[in-house]
C-alpha cells in the first residue's frame, strides 16, 4: 500500500509539531489513543474570543495518523470554537485520500478535536468569565 | 430453501445447521451427518472456542488444543475429499479453514483475550475505557527523545547521555510489560472461576464487567508500552 503525496508531504513536513502548557489559560487538550494499534495522539488548540488562534500536535504512529492529525492542527487554526465541532474524520479522509485500512487514523484526529475542545470547554467553565468571551 | 426473515435471522441459520444439506436429514453428530456420512459446513456463528471443542475460558490447555486441533484437521483436511463431490470438496476447504483461523487465534493468549472480550462485550471497542493519559504523556516525552537521539551524534556526550535516557526508560518499559502479563494471567483465572461456578446473580454480573473491563484496559495499554518498546529496540538495539 502506497502513502498518498498529501500523506507523505504531512509526514516530512508535519505542521504545527509540538505543545502548549496544558495548564495556560486558553489551551484546550485532547489525548487519544487507538488500542487497536497502539498509535498515541495529542492535539492542542489555543483560544481567544471563541477563535482558535493556535494548535499544535503530537503524534505517536504511523504515517497516516501523523497526516491526519498534521492537517487536523491546520484547519483548526483560525475557526470558531462552532465551526471546529463541524470537523469530520471523513473530510480528513478525503483530503488524504486515505485507504480502507487507515480510516481509524482519521477517526483518531477527530476524536482528539473533541477531546481538546471539551477539554478546553471544561476549563473555560469552571472558571467563570475568563477564557471565553460572552 | 426459505429466505430466512430479518428478525429471525440466526435462528433461521442455526436450523439450517442442522439439517444436512444432502440428505435433509437432522444433523445430531458434529460435523458429519450420521445418515448420509457427508461433512456438514461450521457454521459461521460458531465461535472459534466451540469450533474445536473447548470451553469458552481464558486459560487453555496448549497441549489440549493441539491436540483437539489435529482431530478435527485429520477430519477436514482438503486431501481426503479429493474423490468426494465438489459440494464435499468445498465444505472441506471452508471447514479446514476456519479451523485454522480459530486454532492461530486460541493459540496466542492474548489474540485469545481479545477473541473472548469481542464475544463477550460485542465489539472489544465498545468497552470504553478512559486514555491512560499519564502513559500517553511518557510515550510522546520519549518520542521526542528518541527523535533527539537518532538527529543528534551518537558519540558526542549529549548522544551517550540521551542513549542512557532512553535505555533507562527501556528497562523500565519492560519491567511495567511484564507487570501487565502478571496482571493479565490472573485476571485470566479470575475470569474462568467466574465462568465455573456459572452465577447469574448481580455480584456476578458486576465482577463480569469489572473483568472485562480491566482486561480491556491492560490489553490496550500493553499495546501502547509495546509499540514504544519496538521503537526503543530498534534504534538503541
Amino acid at each position: 500500500m502506497a502513502y498518498s503525496d498529501k500523506v507523505v508531504d504531512h509526514f516530512n513536513n508535519p505542521r504545527n509539531m509540538g505543545s502548549f502548557n496544558k495548564d495556560e489559560e486558553g489551551v484546550g487538550t485532547g489525548m487519544v489513543g487507538a488500542p487497536e494499534c497502539g498509535d498515541v495522539m495529542k492535539l492542542q488548540i489555543k483560544v481567544q474570543n471563541d477563535r482558535i488562534v493556535d494548535a499544535k500536535f503530537k503524534t505517536f504512529g504511523c504515517g497516516s495518523a501523523i497526516a491526519s492529525s498534521s492537517l487536523a492542527t491546520e484547519w483548526l487554526k483560525g475557526k470558531t470554537l462552532e465551526e471546529a465541532e463541524q470537523i469530520k474524520n471523513t473530510d480528513i479522509v478525503q483530503e488524504l485520500n486515505l485507504p480502507p485500512v487507515k480510516i481509524h487514523c482519521s477517526v483518531l484526529a477527530e476524536d482528539a478535536i473533541k477531546a481538546a475542545l471539551a477539554d478546553y470547554q471544561k476549563k473555560a467553565g469552571s472558571k467563570t468569565g475568563t477564557g471565553s468571551a460572552q | 430453501m426459505n429466505q430466512p426473515s430479518l428478525s429471525s435471522g440466526s435462528r433461521n441459520v442455526q436450523m439450517a445447521r442442522s439439517m444436512c444439506w444432502h440428505c435433509q436429514s437432522e444433523v445430531a453428530g458434529e460435523y458429519f451427518c450420521e445418515r448420509c456420512v457427508k461433512v456438514q459446513p461450521v457454521s459461521k456463528e460458531t465461535d472459534y472456542f466451540t469450533c474445536l471443542g473447548l470451553p469458552r475460558r481464558l486459560t487453555i490447555d496448549p497441549a489440549l488444543l493441539e491436540a483437539k486441533y489435529y482431530e478435527r484437521s485429520r477430519a477436514f483436511h482438503p486431501d481426503f475429499y479429493l474423490n468426494k463431490t465438489e459440494a464435499e470438496q468445498a465444505i472441506s476447504l471452508d471447514n479446514a479453514a476456519t479451523l485454522n483461523t480459530a486454532y492461530r487465534t486460541l493459540r496466542d493468549p492474548v489474540q485469545r483475550a481479545e477473541y473472548l472480550l469481542d464475544l463477550e462485550a460485542g465489539s472489544a471497542k465498545t468497552i470504553r475505557t478512559s486514555p491512560p493519559a499519564d502513559l500517553f504523556e511518557e510515550i510522546l516525552d520519549l518520542q521526542d527523545t528518541l527523535d533527539a537521539y537518532r538527529a543528534g551524534d551518537h558519540s558526542s556526550e549529549t548522544g551517550r547521555q540521551l542513549r542512557a535516557r532512553l535505555e533507562a526508560e527501556r528497562g523500565a518499559l519492560e519491567r511495567r510489560q511484564a507487570e501487565m502479563e502478571d496482571e493479565l494471567q490472573k485476571l485470566f483465572v479470575e475470569w474462568d472461576a467466574l465462568q465455573d461456578r456459572g452465577e447469574a446473580d448481580d455480584p456476578s454480573r458486576m465482577e463480569r464487567d469489572r473483568l472485562l473491563r480491566r482486561i480491556r484496559e491492560i490489553l490496550s495499554n500493553r499495546t501502547y508500552v509495546k509499540n514504544i518498546v519496538n521503537d526503543l529496540v530498534e534504534t538503541i538495539g
